[in-house]
Formats: structure tokens, sequence, C-alpha cells
């Protein structure tokens, strides 16, 4: 039971122009899993080299536990990590592999015999414990290489991409895994990925980086939901938001936007009245594919909903839905409609906006405008 | 289809096949005289053909090679110049194998700052004519002590082999991923436990390269043998010049190819022992570890 403390982490590298983290701070509960989600360069696998110890920061502290680990070496940190590629040591049997630290450390010999296979049955891997690394498969390698990591009862556990070399059946399931084993063992977890469905299924809560810079921290659902900016919606869900610009106009109704289909068609749409400021200017409208659906009785008795016919112009079947691609405004948009009421594509759709949930940014500062 | 192409032998694999015999034979052809002259009395090899078989097999010439011809001024033989020759070139293959070892394991997983450059300067190692360090290296040994020794004629194969040991080294751990340190690291290890239980385990095929490679150079090597020692510590490749040179009457080829042959004898065996691995090493970076 580990709590972790990023204070205004710090890091340029040796000979370079840009800091690679500009200044980050996280806290990480204890028994949390936090997951680090970014696109290739923003800094995650940096921030994780630091708090294993790897990369010397060159700017704030990191505490566990209320003791600053900022200069100790990675031996001292008590800290385990799960590498991409694994990093299994070739010439030693699966055993030795996952015994490695604890021989270092000094533990006893029966202990350590006792902690292997207390490690192998957690992860099932007893039957391959003799084996070599090179005689595995990916998926029991991947088993080993958390193994190794589970062995040594790390304060903290850090996992760097740990899936990403596994092909798609296969990462599923060790998804689950992971997080039923984190939820057996409520260890302090940082997990870092750049795939934003692992962030949001795994996490207690996502930290989204960009340029080194911490864009949002919160829960999976604030985090897709009430996204801090541009960036953060565009990059955590799948289809993405779609954006489009659009000016705030008031009318008998209330607040509302215009959009224009492919063929001209202009539709109405209404928003939330804490947008009363931005009456006459530009906004940037945000909205999921879920946001636009066949409609359906029941939501269509609320507020901020409203229908019009719309020419599909690209259909997706997924199984459980279609996702159809119709034009707004001369950008593509994403909707979410129901498989069993098959549409095609180069007809015209009767579709609903839900106006609800859509969000909507600043174009100068590309924040999301708050509800006051 | 089978029939098709077993059919007869296609012309392309006999020209393949002939090519290959010829090298075969150019490269053999002097090994094959060799052999069948040291087991030549020396009146057969003045009235035969070179190539012809020995019409009296004898070992004489072996026997004589090893234990009384004349070398100068002693008539004993290379025996002694031949464990000479063991003793220098064992510990300076083992020593500069492992200091490659060392450099190669720093210059790639604990790069410091100029480590690059570092490692471009000693390749030129690689590079310098034996002939030009022949003074400086006299002027050292001579201030260190170990003129005409054989530990002196160790420092100095040792320094001229790190270049080449380390070049191997440097390479084959710059393919080894870094996760692999990383991991040691955290589960605890420290510079030399991850250099000697990591590391040096999964050196195997590399480590052979080196060791073949330093053995093969200075066990062969005449120049640093002849500049650097003298009369007891002389190499084995010195004794055979000397041998070869120290004429008393009649030319005696059985003795002289003998002497070659046993001259060359470890560096054939080492490379029978462990050539696989030395292949194998040379290629180490193209295949998955």
């Amino acid at each position: 039971m580990s709590q972790l403390e990023l204070r205004d982490i710090r890091k340029t590298y040796p000979g370079a122009h840009d800091e690679t983290l500009k200044g980050i701070n996280i806290d990480v509960a204890s028994g949390e899993f936090l997951t680090l989600v970014g696109p290739s360069g923003c800094g995650k696998s940096t921030l994780m080299s630091s708090i294993a110890g790897l990369e010397a920061i060159t700017g704030g502290s990191m505490v566990v536990n209320g003791v600053d680990i900022s200069a100790m070496e990675p031996r001292d940190r008590d800290i385990a990590m799960v590498f991409q590629s694994y990093a299994l040591y070739p010439t030693k049997s699966v055993r030795e592999n996952i015994a490695f630290g604890l021989k270092i450390r000094g533990m006893p010999k029966d202990d350590i015999e006792r902690e292997v296979e207390r490690v192998a049955d957690l992860l099932q891997i007893s039957p391959l414990l003799d084996k070599k690394p090179a005689r595995l498969s990916g998926g029991q390698q991947q088993r080993v290489a958390m193994g190794r990591a589970l062995a040594r009862r790390p304060k903290i556990y850090l996992f760097d991409e740990p899936l990403s070399n596994l092909d798609a059946k296969l990462r599923v399931e060790m998804r689950t895994e992971i997080k039923k084993l984190h939820q057996r063992l409520k260890t302090t977890v940082v997990y870092v990925t750049h795939d934003q469905i692992e962030a949001m299924t795994l996490a207690d809560r996502i930290a989204v980086l960009k340029d080194g810079e911490l864009q949002q921290l919160g829960t999976p659902k604030e985090v897709y939901d009430t996204p801090e900016n541009l960036f953060v919606a565009g990059f955590i869900g799948s289809p993405s938001m779609s954006f489009i610009e659009l000016e705030i106009e008031r009318s008998e109704a209330g607040l509302s936007v215009t959009v224009e289909g492919s063929d001209g068609r202009k539709l109405s749409l209404p928003v939330p009245d804490y947008l009363a400021n931005w009456v006459g200017k530009r906004v940037i409208l945000g909205i999921r594919p879920e946001h636009i659906s066949q409609p359906d009785n029941i939501k269509s008795e609320h507020s901020l909903v409203a229908s019009g016919s719309l020419t599909v112009e690209v259909t997706e079947p997924t199984g459980p839905d279609i996702i159809a691609v119709i034009r707004l405004n001369g950008i593509d948009v994403h909707c979410r409609l129901d498989a069993e009421h098959p549409v095609n594509w180069g007809e015209d759709a009767e579709l609903m906006f839900d106006m609800n949930k859509v969000v909507f940014f600043d174009p100068a500062t590309e924040k999301r405008i708050r509800p006051n | 289809m089978t029939d098709v192409v077993r059919r007869g032998v296609r012309p392309s694999r006999i020209a393949i096949y002939g090519v290959l015999l010829l090298a075969c034979l150019v490269y053999l052809i002097p090994l094959i005289i060799m052999l069948i002259t040291s087991f030549k009395t020396p009146m057969d090899i003045r009235s035969s053909n070179l190539l012809a078989l020995p019409t009296d097999w004898t070992t004489i010439g072996w026997t004589k090679a090893w234990a009384e011809a004349c070398t100068g001024v002693q008539c004993e033989g290379v025996k002694g110049f031949f464990w000479n020759s063991f003793k220098m070139a064992v510990p300076a293959v083992l020593i500069s194998t492992l200091l490659g070892a060392f450099n190669g394991y720093v210059l790639s997983k604990w790069k410091f700052r100029g480590a690059d450059l570092m490692f471009g300067m000693l390749l030129f190692g690689c590079f310098v004519p034996f002939q030009v360090v022949l003074l400086p290296m006299a002027q050292t040994l001579g201030m260190l002590g170990m003129a005409n020794t054989t530990p002196g004629l160790v420092l100095v194969h040792v320094t001229y082999g790190v270049a080449f040991t380390t070049l191997f080294f440097r390479n084959y751990y710059v393919a080894i991923p870094d996760a692999l340190i990383k991991a040691a690291r955290l589960d605890g290890a420290g510079f030399f436990t991850i250099f000697f239980r990591i590391l040096l385990p999964m050196s195997t095929p590399i480590i052979m390269v080196s060791l073949i490679w330093q053995f093969t150079q200075i066990w062969n090597d005449f120049l640093f043998g002849v500049v650097f020692s003298s009369g007891e510590s002389q190499p084995i490749t010195v004794a055979l010049n000397n041998l070869v040179n120290t004429s008393t009457g009649v030319k005696e080829y059985n003795v002289d190819m003998a002497a070659a042959m046993i001259a060359a004898l470890p560096t054939l065996v080492v490379y029978i022992v462990a050539g696989k691995y030395f292949i194998r090493g040379l290629t180490a970076g193209s295949e998955k570890g």
C-alpha cells in the first residue's frame, strides 16, 4: 500500500532544446491504478523511467509514502517495472528470472522458493518454471515479466506499454487479467499506454499527456464526458469526437446553432443556456458518435434534442452498431446507429441529435467552455 | 515433377561444385605439400616429385623439429618456444578479451559524454600498423622493466588487441536491448553484477569470436615477437624463422615443414573446435536473440 506524489517533475535531456517534461503534478493514491496516456513523444515513457530512477529528473521531486526518492538509485526505490519488450534474461530459466531480484537482495533460499511458487500460482505459469524465455509464447513471456515484478512485492508497479507486443485477442485477455490481478492485490500501479481503450478500461484515473504537459487528470468517465480541451476530447474515444466550428445564435426557443448537410439542408440544434455569453461568437462544437442516433421516443421528450433528415455518406457496421458518416458544415461527422435499423450509404436517414452531452470549446484557447 | 528435377545433374550444379573444388585445391595444396614433405626422408625429398607421397613414411622430421633442430646456437628443437608461445598467447588472449568485453559493456550500456568519440578513437587502434608502435613500445617496456620478457610481450599484445576486442563486444552489446539492463537495475543489480550475471552469459558467440581472433593474431605474430623478446622467451614464430635460417650443411626440408606444422597446429585446432561459434558470432547481429 503505497502512495506516490509527483511534484512539478521536469526533465530536459542533455543537449536538447526543449523540456521533455514541463512540470508534471500527479498524486497517486495508495492502491490506485493510474494510466498515463498520450501520443508518441508526449513524455509518458520518460516520466515512467524517471519514477523508476532510470532517468534523472532535472527538477521537482517524487515522494513515496512521505519519503523523497528523487535522488535514490533504482534499486533503493523498491519499484518494479514490466517492460514493453518484457526484458526477460534470455540465459536464465523462468524460475531464475523471477528469483533474480530476490537473490540480489539476499533473500534466503527457502523464501525465494516459496515466493516463486506463489507468483507462479498467481499467474498460472508453474509448468513453465524450468523453461527458457525463448521457448515461451508472447503471452507467456508477458506473464513471466509480470511475475518478476510481483515477486518482490514492491511499493509501486510500473507498466510500460506491456500489451502492445501481443496480438489483438490476447491483448484483450491480458487486459482483463491485469485488471483482475489489481483488484485482488490492490497494489499501486502506474501504467503507460498509447492505447486509449486500454487506458479507459484499466484505470481508476487517467492522466492525459501531450508535449510534456499534463492535459487532464481524472476518472475515465470525467475524461470522456468532460474533456478539458480539444486535445483530450479528440484523443479519448473511438471513433473520436467530431469538431464543428459554428456560431451561437439566439432564437425564440432559446440558444441554438445551425448546421448544414451535404445537400445544403439546414438544421437548427438547441444548445444549453450556459452559452449565453457566446451569442454571436464562434465556438467549436464537440459531438461524439453516440450523440447522433436514430430517433427514439424516450430521448426525444428531453429538451435539447433535435431531429432532421441527413444523407449518410459511409456506413461501417461493427456488429452491435453501425458507424455512419454524415457531412455537417463540410466536416465528416461520425454517428453511432443501431444495427437493428440498417441504413444504406447515399440514402437519407432520420437522425436525432442529443445536445445534452455535447461539449463546446473556445476556438482561441481550445479549452472547454464550462457551464457555470 | 520431382522426376524432371532429378533427371541428370544440371550443368549449373557441376559448375558450382567445380569452382568450389578448385578453390579447395588451391587452398589445400600448400598444406598437403607441407604434410607429405614433413613425413619424407631428405633423400626422398631430393629424388621425388613435390606432390608424390613418401616412399618411406618417417616421423624423423617431426621429432627432430620438436626436440633436436638448431635454432641459432642451441639445438633443442622448437619445444621450448612452443610453450613460450602458449605462455604468451593464453594470458594475452584472456586479458584482452575480458578487457574488450568490459569496454564494450561500458561503451554501449553506460554511455557517458563522449563515449562515441572515445569508441571512434579506439577504432583507430585497429588501423595502426605494427611498425609504427615499435619504438614507443620498446621505450615503454624499457621504462616498465619488462623488456625481453614474456609478460612484456603479453602487455604489447593486450594493448594492441583491445581495440579489436572492444569493437567486437561493443557492436554485439549495442544489439542487446537496453530494457534488459534497466530490468536488472530495478531488480537491484549493480554495474558489475549486470556485467557478470546478465551480459557475459549471453556473450558466448562473441567471446568465441574474440578468443579465436586474438589467439590467431597473437600466436601468429612475428614482428612483436622478434623485436620485444630474446633468447629464452621467444615465441615459436621467431624460433621457426631461426630454425629455417640456421644453415648447417644440407637443408632439411622435412624438419622445416614439420616445425612449420607444429607452429600452425594450435590455431588450426582452435578453429576446428570453435569455428562454428566464430561464424555464428560474426553473424550474431542479424538474428534474433
